[in-house]
């Protein structure tokens, strides 16, 4: 298979690349807004005389104004946005850091100083930024959100024998809030041409943003064209509409020009989502032997007021070992903030960290091994249906693992370096469930022998592109180089939401339909070389041009439907004759600093089952992202906040503490590689989640083994190992 | 190169004349305008980029008179006089690119590329100042430099790269 470098590297590696705010139309003018700084309330008086003064001022916008849009409604209840809440339409404050108005100027530094000048009064009210304080309001998931796939999983009777069990684990686990930081700002450059409105801003759904801003705005969706052909990262912070964009429509038209918003990343804290609380109770039942008997997961995940994200913890963690008795239920806690939404790993992450530290305190307390344990109480068949899996090679990810990493070196008893640094070794596992979206992909092929694939995906630095561009040239036998993916366009094919690593199994899956297609429009055999330019001449056209719309099992039309519209496909996939989910098995050695205490992870090995690798370059580099992540989430990341103020606290970069270079020691990938047909044509399972899945715990469980210390929160800070 | 005209004259600006990537640009500033957003804003200069604005990130990294500095903290009026480089003058006059380009193209050094033209002027700054003798030296050298995307272990590699080509 073609192991071609990264497409677009060259445009990254010069600064060609452009992404949303690097566009500057002529004659552009600069917005910036305005945020509350209560936690809760009314807003009684808006001064907004001295900004206006502010030489260069055009407009200032707020809710004062008619600003004759609509909110876009939720994207987790058939809208758009990432929450239901739009600022800017009335005197509600929900939380501390909700824009109130929005600064137009001829200048950045005027609009900076303008907005600055804002003055505003408010009646404040008591608010709840934590789970347990007064006025946070809990809700059962499955009542609140009556959606089958979102019911409390239920195996036999997980209480009775975990009460029965003669080994048992019962531990509290806690992580987030945290925020996804791209280092992308949030930010938009709006521009009408006639009728029409032309949105460059970086996201991972130019769908949402087109039908979204035509419902805000009460346009035709084919009077929105929205533009993102380089996202500068995403992690879900960018999967729906943001609140900044209708009231940044309303101002471009009302100035007549073009209007640039880039957003001080102290802002994006409160703009968008965030990865939420979770509290995870955790118990485990096992028998002498270390036969698992008993999982009982109980989930409670902060909410806002006015969305619920549907949550899904217990999905994987029912699936990870061959337990005959599980229950898991999931809440949500109510509070004062923005909605909660999706950051990478959104649910596994933090849902393996409470179970496979729960398994290694289980370990613990029989004296197994960390690893045969794991081996010894592998899942053959689904334990919650009872299906087969698509494929599963998660005892294979552990065993290369293991080996890899030179796991059986380890003794219980953890060595000591001669300076007195503690050392310990660590394991966990995670699983992610490989979803798939309604795509459509339409390939041209010209007489030139060139292939333009226009792909309803988009390029948020996973690769996609060098993913099609792979599959593309691998299947019909020709030069990457003369194929071109176009992906993050709405004027060339409608886009599903790109997220959940469902991105390049779907386009692919795609792909691939239109392959056939085309294949078939140039007379072309079913596999093999193909000389596109002299099929396209024999055709005696310009071009032979073909489209293909697909979508997972299961999944119903109306899907696709939905992904015309830009809304999010709802339902399915439904996989008749069994389940599937992508495994990862990571290894991490700790090495704490005698004096300090500071905690360093010199090395990582991970082991990726993902089906067959679709592209061996980006595949790698998306697993060592993730572990990057899972160091940062495990070590470093935290939102902080405070019940006397509200809102987020740590929002700069400088306390927002993500991994830098210094951070990171050696990270070793491996894949099984072993294509899954049952799943796919291409054999290929989902990656960009799944491997972030179980980083988090296989640290916290290697600093146990360096200190004795099992610490059930996280990020893990020195004073937790003191 | 266009220099694009305030609509809203100040009545504090400061008739500025500095070089960038060899040429000599004239621009009337507002004293508060960062040399950044005078590079994105008014000189189509879009390789530089924000991530913060506030010095903590390094997105931003240009070369001041052939030292690294942070384009967001600095005032636009304090580069008059002095030599700016940018990502955009970092490759060959035929579009070549320079080793240590070519070098985070081979070592996969990038995912969404956002932070990649402040890492690649961050690693010619590491390499020129001596401070990629190691693969320590260079990780602390380069940990301006924010990365969401993880992409650490190809920079470290492709400046190691660069580095020892260089040493020949
Ligand atoms: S934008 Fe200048 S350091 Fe972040
Ligand atoms: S490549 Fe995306 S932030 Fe570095």
């Amino acid at each position: 298979m073609t192991r071609l470098t990264r497409v677009g590297a060259r445009e990254k590696v010069t600064g060609a690349a452009r992404y949303g705010a690097d566009h500057t139309p002529e004659g552009v003018a600069y917005a910036m807004p305005v945020v509350a700084t209560v936690g809760k309330g009314r807003i009684t008086r808006l001064d907004t005389e001295a900004a206006a003064a502010v030489p260069g001022v055009l407009l200032i916008l707020s809710h004062l104004d008619n600003l004759g849009i609509i909110p876009a409604g939720y994207i987790m209840a058939d809208g758009y946005a990432f929450q239901s809440l739009q600022p800017l339409l009335d005197d509600r404050v929900a939380y501390r850091g909700q824009p109130i108005a929005l600064v137009v100027a001829d200048t950045l530094v005027a609009a900076t100083q303008a907005a600055g000048l804002v003055r505003a009064e408010y009646e404040t009210e008591p608010f709840a930024v934590e789970l347990g304080a007064d006025g946070a309001e809990t809700v059962l998931q499955e009542e609140a959100i009556p959606l089958p796939f979102l019911a409390d999983i239920v195996v036999g009777d997980a209480e009775a024998a975990f009460e029965g069990s003669q080994v048992r684990v019962d531990g509290t686990y806690e992580s987030g809030p945290q925020h996804q930081v791209p280092m992308e700002l949030i930010g938009s450059v709006v521009e009408w041409q006639e009728d029409t409105v032309v949105v460059h801003e970086g996201t991972q759904s130019v769908g949402a943003l087109r039908g979204g801003l035509a419902r805000q705005l009460g346009i035709d969706p084919d009077r929105v064209q929205v533009i993102a052909p380089y996202v500068g990262g995403a992690f879900g912070q960018k999967n729906a509409l943001q609140p900044h964009l209708a009231p940044l429509a309303v101002a471009a038209r009302r100035a007549g020009r073009p209007v640039k918003l880039v957003l001080p990343r102290a802002h994006t804290f409160h703009a968008a989502s965030f990865r939420p609380v979770a509290r995870h109770r955790v118990r485990l039942g096992a028998d002498a032997s270390g036969r698992l008997l008993a999982v009982i997961h109980e989930v409670d995940q902060q909410a806002s007021r006015h969305d619920l994200l549907p949550a899904t913890y217990t999905e994987i963690t029912s699936r990870l070992y061959a337990v005959p008795n599980f229950r898991g239920r999931q809440r949500h806690v109510k509070t004062d903030a923005q909605t909660p939404g999706y950051m990478r790993a959104p649910f596994e992450h933090s849902a393996a960290f409470a179970m496979e530290s729960a398994v290694d305190e289980l370990c613990q307390a029989i004296g197994r091994d960390p690893v045969e344990f794991r081996l010894a109480n592998d899942a053959e068949v689904d334990p919650v249906t009872g299906k087969p899996f698509s494929s599963r090679h998660l005892a294979e990810c552990l065993r290369r693992g293991a080996e890899l990493f030179g796991w059986a070196a380890r003794t219980p008893e953890p060595p000591r370096d001669v300076d007195g640094t503690m050392i310990g070794w660590g394991v966990a596992t995670g699983a992610y469930p490989s979803l798939t979206v309604p795509t459509l992909a339409r390939l041209r092929a010209d007489a030139g022998g060139r292939i333009v694939a226009e792909v309803g995906g988009h390029e948020i630095g996973q690769g996609i592109t060098t993913v099609l561009t792979c599959a593309i040239a691998d299947d019909l036998g020709i030069d990457p180089d003369a194929v071109t993916v176009v992906v993050g366009d709405t004027r060339a094919v409608p886009h599903h939401l790109t997220a959940g690593a469902w991105g390049t199994n779907s386009t692919l899956r795609a792909v691939h339909a239109a392959l056939r297609e085309l294949r078939a429009g140039l007379g072309a055999a079913a596999a093999g070389r193909v000389d596109v330019a002299a099929a396209v001449t024999a055709s005696g056209r310009d071009e032979v041009v073909v489209e293909a719309v697909t979508q997972g099992p299961g999944q119903p039309p109306e899907m696709i439907d939905r992904m015309r519209a830009g809304l999010v496909a709802l339902a399915g996939p439904e996989y008749p004759d069994y389940v599937s989910f992508s495994f990862v098995a990571h290894f991490a050695e700790v090495r704490i600093e005698p004096v300090t205490r500071r905690i360093r992870v010199p090395r990582v090995v991970s082991v990726v089952d993902c089906g067959r690798v679709a592209s061996p370059v980006t595949a790698e580099a998306q697993v060592r992202g993730a572990v990057v992540w899972g160091i940062g989430a495990a070590l470093r990341e935290r939102s902080e906040v405070d019940p006397r103020y509200g809102g987020f606290l740590n929002t700069d970069m400088a306390e927002y503490v993500i991994p830098v270079n210094a951070d990171i020691g050696r990270i070793d990938v491996a894949f099984v590689n072993e294509p899954d047909f049952v799943l796919n044509p291409m054999g290929v399972k989902n990656l960009g989640e799944v491997a972030l899945v179980g980083v988090a715990a296989a640290i916290a469980n290697a600093v146990h083994h360096a200190t004795g210390r099992r610490v059930r929160r996280l990020p893990i800070m020195v004073e937790h190992v003191l | 190169m266009p220099a694009r005209i305030s609509v809203a004259r100040m009545t504090s600006e400061a008739e500025t004349a500095f070089t960038v990537n060899g040429t000599t640009v004239r621009l009337g500033l507002d004293p508060r305008e960062s040399l950044l957003d005078v590079l994105r804003e008014r000189l189509g200069l879009t390789g530089a980029k924000k991530g913060c604005d506030h010095g903590q990130c390094g997105a931003c990294t240009v070369h001041l008179d052939g030292r690294r500095v942070v384009s967001c903290l600095m005032p636009a009026v304090q580069a008059n006089g002095r030599s700016v480089t940018t990502i955009e003058g970092v490759s060959g006059p035929g579009g070549e690119l320079h080793p240590l380009q070519q070098a985070f193209v081979d070592h996969d050094a990038l995912q969404c590329g956002y932070c990649t033209p402040g890492q690649v002027m961050s690693g010619l700054a590491c390499i020129a100042e001596g401070h990629a003798g190691d693969d320590d030296e260079i990780r602390e050298y380069m940990s301006g430099n924010l990365c969401r995307c993880g992409a650490y272990t190809g920079i470290l590699a492709a400046v190691r790269a660069a580095a020892t080509q260089w040493e020949g």
